[in-house]
């Protein structure tokens, strides 16, 4: 049965939709991510306007990074300080990236931006992420404990003014580095329609040297925040925001990431990693591609006043 | 209101054709509105007509149905190579145009009628002109390349023998509307000519609109926005809210 979505103007089959979001669901069950990274780029190869993919996959993130911090906050597993100055920082960033991308629609460079973006943070992500398991699987192998950086590294960030005590953290650190990564995470959720998490996860372990266990928890909770004011500003600003995918792509993603966090499970750490470190870096690939060849067609028509 | 600009001219137009003789010609459509509901995938609507006067003539009759829908603003990209990669460089935007064009004769419409005639009524695919052009780079391809993608959406059509035919003096026209159509008000138009001439019209206009829960959605997305926006956020948290309940005990 085809499904008429009112936003993005065109039929949709249901089934496919539903499918996407499971699938989608499944990974980011498994690898502990919430999936914008992919769930967007797959909706544009289905046709969807990339406008109409980048503030519905927000919407998708609120509720998939809501059934997943619920999890973490029954086990404790969140530093709520962190995640509220985080999300100072990324609540303006929203309100940044919402209008630079209302600017790049008007200028028609939208798909541009998003893909090249793309490239460039999965590419970087994605290596970061090969190099490190990589390096993991090695040392398991060889019977070595995986060699782990002191806590008591010390760098730049303990040099800067403004310092907070964060208990769940046990850190006391200056808010401005956090309130940054905040803002940077807010802009790259507007324009991109990621929830961040690929990128938060690995900056608050190595950045800013969190413990593991409260990093997941934490970073879920922003991202419910975040994701959730893109929803917001882009129904305002760009009126992008289809319920009607939405609902269908919510309710595959749940049941799918479910399924994928009990899959997760019977895997190690590194394995994981690994495995999403090569799919990150497929998605890139596919993007670079599309960037680079030579389109089959030069023009491209919009209708109605961008 | 620009959506009502064009009919207006256009029956200002048809004024022109000798009035004595338009019950030549008698047309209708299969149904006066087309309603988008949830599922909807596309649809046909069927034109049909009579010759009244059978031909006394030598001179055969020919048929034109033009069906356009509501003008809109629309901007055509080119890409380019710049610095290893493509990317969207010149551009023209055109007001004015139909969002949805189809055109069905009995034959070619080259072959029917003198270039101003056809000129004038912007019949067949390669004479829809803008009101209107912005752009810094030469229009000509733009347009063209915007025709040329519309028909690969099926938005626009021309169909040279698209007339069928029932008998010596009844016709009929299936046109396809696809699922990307926009909302507004459309025209059946169906020109008869003799000879080269005009000799009779008639425009029907006939609604295309979104029902039911789709219509309120877009209506509410564009009226209520912070509203609507809102809802979106609140609809996600419950049903993340819900799935981790629902799945709690059995993980």
């Amino acid at each position: 049965m085809e499904i008429y979505l009112p936003i993005a103007e065109m039929s949709v089959h249901w089934l496919v939709i539903l499918g996407m979001g499971a699938a989608v669901g499944l990974l980011s069950g498994m690898f502990g991510v919430g999936g914008g990274f992919l769930l967007t780029p797959i909706l544009v190869f289905y046709g969807i306007p990339s406008e109409v993919a980048v503030a519905t996959t927000a919407s998708h993130l609120t509720a998939s990074s809501m059934s997943g911090a619920i999890s973490q906050w029954r086990n404790r597993a969140v530093d709520f300080k962190m995640a509220f100055v985080m999300l100072a920082g990324g609540l303006v960033g929203t309100f940044a990236g919402v209008w630079l991308f209302a600017y790049l629609r008007r200028a028609g460079q939208v798909d541009l931006v998003v893909s090249a973006g793309y490239v460039l943070l999965l590419g970087t992500v994605g290596g970061l992420m090969l190099n490190e398991s990589m390096r993991a699987l090695r040392a398991y192998r060889l019977g070595q404990p995986a060699r782990s950086s002191g806590r008591s590294h010390h760098s730049w960030i303990h040099g800067l003014p403004l310092k907070v005590r964060f208990r769940e953290s046990r850190l006391y650190i200056s808010v401005i580095p956090p309130a940054i990564l905040g803002f940077f995470v807010g802009v790259l959720s507007a324009i991109m329609g990621v929830g961040g998490g690929f990128i938060l996860v690995p900056a608050m372990i190595y950045l800013l040297r969190m413990p593991t266990n409260v990093v997941m928890g934490t970073s879920l909770v922003q991202i419910i925040f975040v994701t959730a004011s893109t929803t917001i500003l882009q129904a305002i600003h760009n009126y992008t925001v289809d319920a009607m995918l939405a609902v269908f792509l919510i309710a595959g993603g749940v049941v799918g990431a479910q399924y994928g966090v009990r899959f997760g499970a019977r895997l190690r750490g590194e394995q994981l990693r690994l495995l999403l470190a090569l799919l990150v870096l497929a998605v890139a690939g596919r993007l670079l591609f599309g960037l680079v060849a030579r389109p089959d067609e030069l023009y491209s028509v919009v209708t109605g006043t961008p | 209101m620009k959506a009502q600009v064009f009919p207006s001219l256009l029956i200002a137009f048809l004024a022109l054709v000798p009035a004595a003789r338009a019950e030549d010609l008698v047309s209708g459509l299969s149904q006066d509105s087309i309603e988008i509901t949830s599922n909807y995938a596309g649809s046909t609507i069927v034109v049909f007509g009579a010759i009244e006067r059978p031909t006394t003539s030598a001179a055969k009759h020919d048929i034109v149905v033009i069906v356009r829908g509501p003008p809109s603003s629309m901007t055509v990209r080119k890409r380019d190579h710049v610095a290893g990669i493509w990317i969207n460089n010149e551009q023209a935007t055109f007001y004015g145009m139909p969002t949805y064009y189809f055109a069905a004769s009995t034959r070619p419409i080259d072959e029917i009628a003198g270039r101003d005639l056809l000129d004038r009524y912007a019949l067949g695919l390669k004479r829809l002109e803008p009101s209107s052009v912005r752009t810094q780079a030469p229009a000509e391809p733009f347009r063209l390349a915007l025709i040329r993608r519309k028909q690969e959406n099926g938005l626009y059509a021309e169909i040279p023998n698209g007339v069928e035919f029932l008998s010596e003096t009844l016709f009929r026209v299936r046109v396809p509307v696809p699922a990307e159509v926009a909302r507004g008000e459309y025209t059946a138009e169906v020109y008869l000519f003799e000879g080269g001439n005009m000799i009779s019209a008639q425009v029907t206009p006939f609604y295309i609109d979104q029902t039911g829960l789709e219509r309120q959605l877009f209506n509410f997305a564009h009226e209520w926005p912070f509203i609507y926006g809102t809802s979106a956020v609140a609809m996600a948290l419950m049903l993340g809210w819900l799935s981790s309940l629902f799945f709690r005990q059995s993980l």
